[in-house]
């Protein structure tokens, strides 16, 4: 019993601030411009679902920032049919 | 002057003659208007990931040009109405990227 309280208490003090570090990072986040292209489908194709939809960024852990250049280069090779838009 | 990327999709049954014909009449336009091209990347023959105008394939090309935006209009209603180009894309950028796209390396 006396374990799991100490358990508890940390959650609140250190151990909180442990667990907030080993959070997943953005797997973009190194990332430049000219990496992050829509000419560069197979980085692309990670990001896409089997149905060809847009993962969300909880299940992907992308940053907020680099999930907008994200979407806007997925819809540029949607465009060109370099990627689709909708499989069955 | 700025800098665009210029992409289009050849039909699969052009031939040689009929690209070249459309790359002559891109440098033609740009001519006019004192614009360039600073580089080509060919792509070759890809699979399209949906059909456009009942076509499953299409040769990729992609051009950075430099040129104002009269003349990317000139350029994108002269491919509107040739039956060989299924398809473009023009793109306005920031500065010249300095390496070959993925798409070339790709393929090689």
């Amino acid at each position: 019993m006396r374990k799991k309280q100490t358990k508890k208490k940390n959650s609140f003090g250190l151990g909180s601030k442990i667990s907030q570090l080993s959070k997943k990072n953005c797997p973009l986040a190194k990332k430049n411009d000219e990496e992050l292209n829509y000419k560069n489908v197979k980085l692309l194709k990670k990001y896409i679902s089997d149905s060809a939809k847009i993962l969300p960024t909880r299940i992907t852990n992308v940053s907020h920032s680099k999930q907008k250049i994200l979407v806007r280069e997925i819809k540029k090779a949607r465009a060109l049919a370099l990627l689709p838009y909708v499989t069955n | 002057m700025n800098i665009y990327e210029h992409t289009y999709i050849a039909a699969p049954e052009a031939n040689k003659k009929d690209i070249e014909n459309i790359e002559k009449k891109i440098e033609d336009i740009l001519n006019k208007s004192s614009g360039k091209i600073h580089k080509t990347e060919d792509w070759g023959l890809r699979n399209l990931a949906y059909p456009i105008k009942k076509n499953n394939k299409g040769y990729y090309r992609n051009l950075y040009l430099e040129g104002n935006k009269d003349t990317i209009k000139e350029i994108e209603n002269f491919e509107k109405f040739d039956e060989k180009v299924i398809k473009y894309l023009s793109i306005k950028l920031k500065k010249l990227p300095k390496e070959d796209s993925e798409l070339l390396k790709e393929k090689v």
